[in-house]
C-alpha cells in the first residue's frame, strides 16, 4: 500500500489543490495558505524519493524549504497587516496599487 | 498496520487541503491547513524521516500556522471584509481541468520506476545525527545563505512593523 505511486498521488494532489487555490480564490489569506500547501506537496515528494533512493540530500533540501517558508511567513504576514489596516479589506483586487497615498 | 495509517493520513491531508479551498471563512481554512500539515508530518514519520517529522510539527504547525491564526484573530475580520467570490466553483473546476493532465503525467512517469520496499527500517536513516553530518559537509554554503535569508526576513519584518508617525504627520500637513 505504501508504494511510490500512492505517495506521488498524495503529494501531487496537495500541490494541485494549492495551485487551484492560488488560481481561484481572492482572499489573500487563503492564497498564502495555498502557497504553503504547494510547498508541503513538494516536501512530501522530496521525502518520498529520499526514502526510495536511501539518500539523505533531499531531506536537507526539505529543511531549507521549511526555513524559506518561515522567512516568507514573517514578511508576508506583516505586509498583510499593513495592507489590511490601510484598505480594510482582504480582496486581492483592492491591492492592485501598492502606493501609500490615495489616488 | 502501517498501510492503514498511511491510508488515514493521506485521506486527512487531502481532506484538509480541500477544506482550505472550499470554506469561505479564513479561520476554517487555517484549521484545514493545520490538519493537513499534521497528517503530512505523520507520512514523514512513516517514510523514516524522524527529524523532519519533528521539524514539520514544531516549525510548520507550531510556528507558522500559529502565527497565521494569531494574526487572523488580531485583525478581527468581519463578514463584510471578506471578498465576494461569485464564480469560485467555476474557477476551481477550470483549475482542476488544467491540473489533472499534469498529475496524470507525473504519476505515469513515477509508476514506470522499479518498485522498492518503502516500509520502516531500523537503521539510523533520517535521524538528526546523519542529517547534521550531510548538512554541514555537503550543504554548508546553502546553510549559510539560508541563515542570511532568515536575518534579512527578521530585519524586513521589523522595518515593516515599526511605527511611521513622522511620514503620516507630513502627509497630513500637505493635505
Amino acid at each position: 500500500m505504501i508504494s511510490l505511486t500512492s505517495l506521488a498521488f498524495v503529494s501531487m494532489a496537495l500541490f494541485s489543490i494549492g495551485a487551484i487555490g492560488v488560481i481561484s480564490r481572492r482572499n489573500i489569506f487563503v492564497i498564502y495558505m495555498s502557497l504553503e500547501m504547494m510547498l508541503n506537496g513538494i516536501n512530501l515528494f522530496l521525502i518520498t524519493f529520499a526514502r526510495y533512493h536511501f539518500n539523505m540530500d533531499p531531506q536537507v533540501i526539505t529543511i531549507m524549504v521549511i526555513a524559506i517558508a518561515a522567512a516568507e511567513a514573517a514578511i508576508f504576514l506583516s505586509i498583510i497587516i499593513l495592507l489590511f489596516r490601510s484598505k480594510k479589506s482582504l480582496d486581492t483586487d483592492v491591492f492592485t496599487t501598492l502606493t501609500q497615498g490615495e489616488k | 498496520m502501517a498501510d492503514l495509517l498511511f491510508l488515514g493520513l493521506s485521506f486527512l491531508s487531502i481532506g484538509g487541503a480541500l477544506a482550505m479551498i472550499l470554506y469561505r471563512d479564513p479561520m476554517y481554512s487555517a484549521l484545514g491547513v493545520l490538519i493537513s500539515i499534521l497528517s503530512v508530518a505523520g507520512i514523514f514519520a512513516l517514510l523514516n524521516a524522524s527529524f523532519l517529522f519533528m521539524v514539520q510539527i514544531i516549525v510548520y504547525a507550531g510556528a507558522i500556522m500559529t502565527l497565521m491564526l494569531f494574526i487572523l484573530m488580531y485583525l478581527n475580520i468581519r463578514e463584510e471584509d471578506l471578498p465576494k467570490e461569485p464564480n469560485k466553483f467555476k474557477l476551481i473546476t477550470l483549475g482542476a481541468v488544467v491540473m489533472i493532465p499534469l498529475n496524470v503525467l507525473v504519476i505515469q512517469a513515477v509508476a514506470k520506476l522499479p518498485s522498492k520496499d518503502l516500509s520502516l527500517t531500523n537503521t539510523d536513516f533520517g535521524d538528526i545525527g546523519p542529517i547534521g553530518l550531510v548538512l554541514y559537509n555537503n550543504w554548508l554554503v546553502a546553510f549559510e545563505l539560508v541563515s542570511i535569508l532568515l536575518l534579512v526576513a527578521l530585519i524586513g519584518s521589523i522595518v515593516l512593523a515599526k511605527k511611521r508617525t513622522k511620514r503620516v504627520k507630513q502627509e497630513g500637513e500637505v493635505s
